[in-house]
């Protein structure tokens, strides 16, 4: 085991952790201000990468502007998710949302095979992202570099906005208590739906990456990455949006380097691994590793 | 300023108000006193568009020669832009946010940024404690430091009318006596307050007039003076034999 395969096994963690990542960063802000694990929250993931293989494919589109439009269709999906779907289960019990949520997964995921078929797709992104990209220590595909340094800027972007802009504050003023937000004059259901616009445009670029890395895309595609974000969301701690970052990298890093690290028999074993490693990180610390003790609302 | 003209209010089932009428005239303050249950904090949230009545009319004058609003109809954004603040009752300060940005999420509707600085500047001049610990988590500080927190970020809104839901609770005396004090400053300076006080003898003392509540309606109501003088509402609420 040279070095230089465990540089590129770790560039590899790094990547996918990047994807789970901003999967998860939405998971979390949907939790935090409705309390809905929303699990359909990765099939929005597998609309962003069926949104790119339609601006590539068939519009012809820049690769640039095909993210662009592909973060407007997964936020425009998730708004209206919102709106039709979970809004009417405002203030029903936890599990309802839950429950409504699994409804719109099933209902996405069977649209996706009668209208698109359940057949895989190719994907083809343009040459120059194909292209290798020199750092030094290794070289790296340029599709690679674009997926981590667009998480991070995104992440980045997210991080200011909510800590720094007075709509920021205000999501997370309404995301400790409904009412009291209403007295200081914020719209909640604006606030509610924002949120599901951001952590759905960023779960649809993040089927963009996923397209544009392995090439080809599915109708069930986003449910085992939608899963292992959720982990990742769980791990970090629910709620946290650095957490939610830090558990898609943990969870992107330990699972590639399980697989590269050990025999080549072990590596069937990397989902068990992922869900085994949840339930190890929950026993020992039940918020996660950057959550708060949050109860849920009453 | 605030008309309440026979307001019914469901509230999870039960039948919350049963007819409540009362008045609120700019520059008052108005005590709503009764015990627990009585219908005092859904007087207070059925005036901030927290819950909608079921009939009666419930209107709001926010400037003399103003046109006067129907508030039933009015979503809970629209009262705080008419000019009504509502501290709710347990203060209710944001943990997630800072103590600086408590305060200013008081303005949240107002545009003007540096007339909400100056504002803020005031209030922490006035509340020194508030600039001292602006960085940390609202709910770091201690249950007085709350209470100013809370008043000041109900104050960011310039709000004509504010509605205060025991302030008093949890407090210690001292301090109680201090959140009155600034009620009273409040009222000199020309602000009309609708005050929820479980503590009756405080309240009275204070108050140019108030109401007292129980199972849903109004039973009796006077001057400050008249109902802190009044036998029955002496042995019920000011623990006087």
């Amino acid at each position: 085991m040279t070095s230089a395969y465990i540089l590129s096994q770790i560039a590899n963690g790094v990547i996918l952790g990047s994807m789970y990542a901003l999967v998860a960063i939405g998971f979390t802000m949907i939790y935090s201000i409705v309390r809905l694990i929303n699990f359909a929250h990765g099939d929005i993931f597998t609309i962003g990468a069926f949104t790119t293989l339609a601006c590539i494919a068939l519009a012809k589109l820049p690769f640039p502007v095909a993210i662009v439009v592909v973060v407007a269709a997964g936020a425009l999906t998730g708004m209206v998710i919102e709106r039709i779907a979970f809004r009417p289960m405002r203030g029903a019990p936890q599990v309802t949302g839950f429950i409504a949520s699994l409804a719109v997964a099933i209902f996405l995921e069977n649209l996706a095979v009668m209208t698109i078929s359940a057949q895989p797709r190719t994907f083809l992104v343009p040459d120059y992202l194909n292209g290798l990209v020199d750092l030094g220590l290794m070289s790296v595909r340029m599709i690679d570099l674009m997926i981590v340094l667009l998480a991070i800027v995104l992440t980045i972007a997210l991080v200011l906005f909510v800590r720094f802009t007075k709509v920021g504050v205000a999501m997370r003023a309404t995301a400790e208590n409904y009412d009291v937000a209403r007295l200081m004059g914020i719209n909640i259901n604006r606030m509610i739906m924002l949120a599901f616009a951001i952590g759905s445009g960023l779960a649809a670029v993040s089927g963009l990456m996923w397209g544009s890395k392995y090439g080809q895309i599915s109708p069930f595609m986003g449910l085992l990455p939608g899963l292992k974000a959720f982990v990742a969301a769980v791990i970090g701690g629910v709620g946290s949006i650095p957490g939610a970052v830090l558990g898609g990298y943990l969870l992107g890093l330990s699972e590639v380097l399980f697989v590269a690290l050990l025999p080549p028999e072990y590596s069937g074993y990397r989902n068990a691994f992922v869900f085994g490693a949840l339930i190890i990180v929950l026993l020992v610390m039940p918020n996660g590793l950057l959550g708060r003790n949050t109860e849920a609302r009453a | 300023m605030l008309w309440l003209d026979e307001m019914h209010v469901r509230r999870a089932g039960t039948h919350a108000l049963r007819g409540i009428s009362l008045t609120v005239g700019a520059g008052e303050i108005v005590a709503l006193i009764g015990s627990n249950g009585a219908g005092k904090t859904t007087t207070l949230a059925t005036v901030s568009g927290l819950l909608r009545p079921q009939s009666g009319t419930l209107r709001f004058q926010p400037d003399a020669g103003a046109a006067s609003l129907s508030l039933a109809t009015m979503a809970a954004e629209q009262i705080v832009r008419a000019g009504i603040s509502h501290c709710p009752e347990g203060r209710q300060v944001f943990a997630a946010l800072t103590v600086a940005e408590n305060l200013r999420i008081g303005a949240y509707l107002r545009q003007d940024r540096a007339a909400v600085e100056r504002d803020a500047a005031e209030i922490e001049a006035q509340f020194p404690i508030l600039a001292e610990r602006a960085g940390l988590p609202g709910d770091k500080l201690s249950g007085g430091e709350q209470m100013m927190l809370v008043i000041g970020r109900a104050l960011m809104s310039r709000p004509k009318l504010l509605l205060l839901d025991e302030p008093s609770l949890g407090l210690a005396p001292r301090l109680v006596e201090h959140v009155f004090d600034i009620l009273e400053r409040l009222r000199a300076e020309g602000m009309t307050i609708l005050l929820v006080e479980q503590n009756a003898s405080m309240a009275l003392e204070i108050a140019d007039r108030a109401y007292v509540m129980e199972a849903g309606r109004i039973v009796l109501s006077g001057t400050g003076r008249e109902l802190a003088g009044n036998s029955d509402i002496r042995r019920a609420y000011l623990g006087a034999a």
